[in-house]
């Protein structure tokens, strides 16, 4: 065998290997799709559906339709979800937008003083906000209903069963983004911000007006990262919220598999609906949150 | 800082935030939560000095964010920690002064005066409630207005409401309710929960739907704490250690309450073997889990950039795309998909394995089947991550080196072994660790997945796959065993042992760190 031969085979081989291994991967998403467009409720289990019906896509959209209820007598009943399950969808993207905006103000500034100023304990609370933090959030759940409890008392909009409530709780979140935020200010040389002070700006000024325009990419970076934990957060949400007009995605699509009946097909419509958005955004700004992996942040 | 522009902008925006905020913490006062008042007086005070103060100023941007990591991360933690030095589960969930008020709280009806009941409806949905001595119809007595809600229990201990006598020849203002439309409105509900207490201080409630007969309280309260029942003398007094009141006999009486009980719940889980077994059992798995999972995807992974590193393959970027499609899609979503894909008897895995090789694993009622299917399931999940990373790693290596060991003729796969990973482990090892605390506490995967299950075999609440997180949030959450003194103990434990991962991360890693 020659060289190029022998290049040609290794080749193939690679090809033959990430397809197959590409095949494994897609499988899932395309028996999703089928069973989204399967008549019946049953577990994703086929390439392609055999009865086509467009109802859990209905039901998901709140579109009113007919279900047979007797097939010998041919009797229907209209279906029409309460809460139309996309709300959930929608849901999810105010509380992550929002989480994720308090997050970057909250941990920029925060990353600011701790890459730019000098104050006591620097290095020491660094270490300990990282510490702290492995702390999972589903065990400080019995203080977060406290905290709720306590704050709706006062002011019904920031209680239990509220989306501004799990907002807050969310605030928590920050200092794997500050750690990350800090590293990438420190790469940028202070010459810049040193001669604008020379030429009479505040530090204040330096800050909003030199560092954060140049550092737009690691904002951008962390405001995905924490977008898509919240996206995926199921424990403190379904704590928090209670009644299906405010929960999350993920806490309504979990709410259709429940033991006794599990609804895959209005599940899958629910998946295939707001899993494609989410994920097109990802795949466009693939370039940041690649770029900011590499800077260490594991996803939740 | 000098004030800029003229104005003094700072100071307004300061005020903006503390006026308010004073008022409301002002209300907190006056509800009673004098610490939690105070807590937040102090808060606002060291806001307002970092604020207005010149030597505040490097607070001002850590103010905002130390605020909410203080909040929702330190104070759950402490909250955690104190609440494991405590008795607090269902069986005692209230607070002392609580548990007692509703001892003191109970009543029982005493001789045999009945009275006849009307309800007269007034505004608001406000109700004044008229009695009438069954064996002296002269004796009247009639309520201020009062509220009931329809249908609905009372919360708590009420103060009684208040019965004025009344003089022969007044009426009731108000419409009088037909004792059907007490029932059919549900007010008998509310009533039953509330007492009234007459001119001379007889408390009479309702007995039955029709009548109101009067009652006492059944327990004095002595000065020493304990209580004695009128009806039978008997003597209960709290037990702090037991966290209820009990009889001499030791039988438990009333509702029981939280108590400091020390260290018992650490022991606890050393030493009942109905906790002790589980738990260790659990930690192995998660031990395990964790560093299979860590090792399985960092394996995939790093072979998969290893493939699309090759400058020769066609359709790298494509590939690299496809690849990445399971990091994308939110986790929730993929992990529910497969829940339904490992459905032992209609999930579409079992019917590929069964058409084709005949036979179908228990992915849901074997512990084994059902640890094989999360590892599965996290590699699936997680190998995309460790791709990005090492791929990241790789293109970081100067080339240089892989020619001088190709003029010593060794193949591909030593080159790796030899020159590639030596080179990238130590800078990745942060990762890995961090990694593998992540997939410690991996809650959502195994709570959607398979929600611990199959039961353990005599373990109470806990499940073959539960982890370590898993089986904490069970205790404190789950079923009728609530105890969050317990559950706050092992996620005590849980954070040490965490924590410890972490702050050798950071030794690793070399990031600035002196402790």
């Amino acid at each position: 065998m020659t060289a190029t031969q022998r290049l040609r085979a290794r080749k193939a081989a690679a090809h033959t290997f990430l397809i197959c291994f590409l095949v494994l991967i897609l499988v899932p998403f395309v028996m999703v799709i089928s069973a989204s467009l399967r008549q019946g409720n049953f577990a994703p289990s086929r390439l392609i559906p055999d009865k086509i019906s467009l109802d859990h896509w209905k039901f998901v959209l709140g579109i009113p339709y007919q279900e047979v209820v007797n097939p010998a007598t041919g009797q229907t009943r209209t279906v029409k979800a309460d809460t139309p399950p996309l709300r959930w969808f929608w849901n999810s993207i105010k509380i992550s937008l929002l989480a994720s905006a308090g997050i970057i103000f909250l941990s920029g500034t925060s990353a600011y003083a701790f890459a730019r100023l000098r104050f006591a304990f620097r290095h020491a609370t660094l270490s300990a906000l990282l510490i702290l933090q492995m702390f999972p959030m589903v065990l400080s759940l019995v203080a977060f209903y406290v905290i709720l409890d306590f704050t709706g008392q006062y002011a019904k909009w920031l209680g239990l069963n509220t989306q501004t409530g799990l907002v807050m709780i969310y605030l928590g979140g920050i200092s794997n983004y500050i750690w990350m935020i800090k590293g990438y200010f420190e790469t940028i040389p202070p010459s810049m911000e040193e001669s604008a002070r020379i030429d009479g700006a505040s530090q204040f000024q330096t800050f909003v007006r030199i560092l954060l325009p140049i550092s737009l990419p690691i904002f951008a970076v962390v405001f995905i990262l924490s977008f898509i934990s919240y996206m995926s957060e199921y424990p403190v949400a379904s704590v928090v919220l209670q009644s299906s007009e405010n929960w999350t995605l993920a806490v309504g699509a979990n709410s259709f598999l429940y033991e006794q009946e599990k609804l895959w097909g209005r599940f899958a419509a629910l998946a295939v609906l707001s899993g494609v958005p989410i994920t097109v955004v990802f795949l466009l700004c693939q370039k940041f949150v690649i770029g900011g992996l590499t800077s260490g942040g594991v996803k939740e | 800082m000098s004030v800029e522009g003229g104005y003094p902008i700072r100071q307004i925006l300061v005020a903006l935030v503390v006026l308010p905020a004073l008022y409301l913490d002002f209300a907190i006062y006056r509800t009673g939560n004098v610490w939690v008042a105070l807590a937040m007086l102090i808060v606002l005070g060291l806001g307002a000095f970092v604020y207005l103060s010149d030597a505040g100023y490097t607070y001002r941007y850590l103010f905002p964010g130390f605020l909410g990591f203080g909040l929702f991360v330190i104070f759950p933690i402490v909250y955690m920690v104190f609440l494991s030095f405590t008795k607090y589960s269902s069986q005692n969930l209230l607070y002392f002064d609580r548990s007692l008020a509703l001892l003191r709280q109970e009543s029982f009806s005493v001789g045999n005066v009945s009275y006849t009941y009307k309800l007269y409806a007034q505004e608001e949905g406000k109700y004044i409630l008229y009695l009438e001595n069954d064996t002296d119809p002269t004796k009247r007595f009639v309520s201020g207005p009062f509220e009931l809600k329809p249908g609905e229990q009372p919360k708590g201990p009420h103060e009684p409401v208040n019965l004025v006598a009344l003089p022969p020849n007044e009426g009731v203002p108000g419409h009088a309710l037909e004792f059907a439309q007490v029932t059919r409105q549900k007010l008998f509900i509310p009533m039953r929960g509330r007492e009234f207490a007459l001119p001379d201080e007889t408390l009479v409630a309702m007995e039955g739907l029709q009548k109101f007969a009067s009652r006492d309280r059944l327990w004095t309260v002595n000065p020493d704490g304990s209580l004695t029942n009128k009806q039978d003398g008997k003597v209960i007094r709290p037990d702090f250690k037991l966290g209820f009141f009990v009889t001499e006999k030791g039988e438990k009486v009333g509702a029981g309450f939280r108590t400091y009980s020390g260290f018992e719940n650490y022991i606890r889980i050393v030493t009942d073997p109905r906790i002790q077994a589980p738990f260790f059992k659990i930690f192995i798995w998660t031990v395990v889990f964790s560093g299979i999972s860590v090792v399985l995807t960092f394996g995939v992974g790093m072979l998969l950039a290893v493939i699309l590193e090759w400058k020769d393959l066609r359709f790298r970027r494509a590939y690299r795309t496809l690849l990445i499609l399971p990091y994308a899609v939110p986790a929730v979503l993929s992990i529910l998909i497969f829940k339904g894909l490992f459905n032992q008897e209609f999930g579409a895995v079992n019917e590929f394995l069964r058409a084709i090789f005949g036979f179908a694993p228990e992915w849901e009622t074997n512990p084994w089947g059902a640890r094989g299917m999360i590892l599965l399931v996290n590699v699936w999940l997680g190998y995309p991550y460790m791709m990005l990373v090492c791929t990241g790693m790789l293109q970081s290596i100067p080339p240089g080196i892989y020619e001088a060991s190709a003029i010593d003729g060794s193949s591909a796969v030593v080159d790796f072994f030899k020159l590639t990973l030596p080179l990238v482990l130590p800078p990745l090892m942060p990762i890995l660790i961090s990694s593998f605390a992540f997939n410690f506490n991996n809650f959502n995967l195994i709570y959607l997945l398979t929600a611990g299950g199959p039961k353990m075999v005599g373990g109470g609440i806990a499940g073959e796959t539960d982890l370590l997180v898993n089986y904490t949030f069970n205790i404190a959450f789950r079923d009728s065993g609530t105890n969050f003194g317990l559950a706050s103990a092992i996620a005590t434990l849980l954070f040490i042992i965490v924590g410890f991962l972490a702050w050798i991360n950071l030794k690793l890693s070399g990031r600035n760190v002196k402790i």
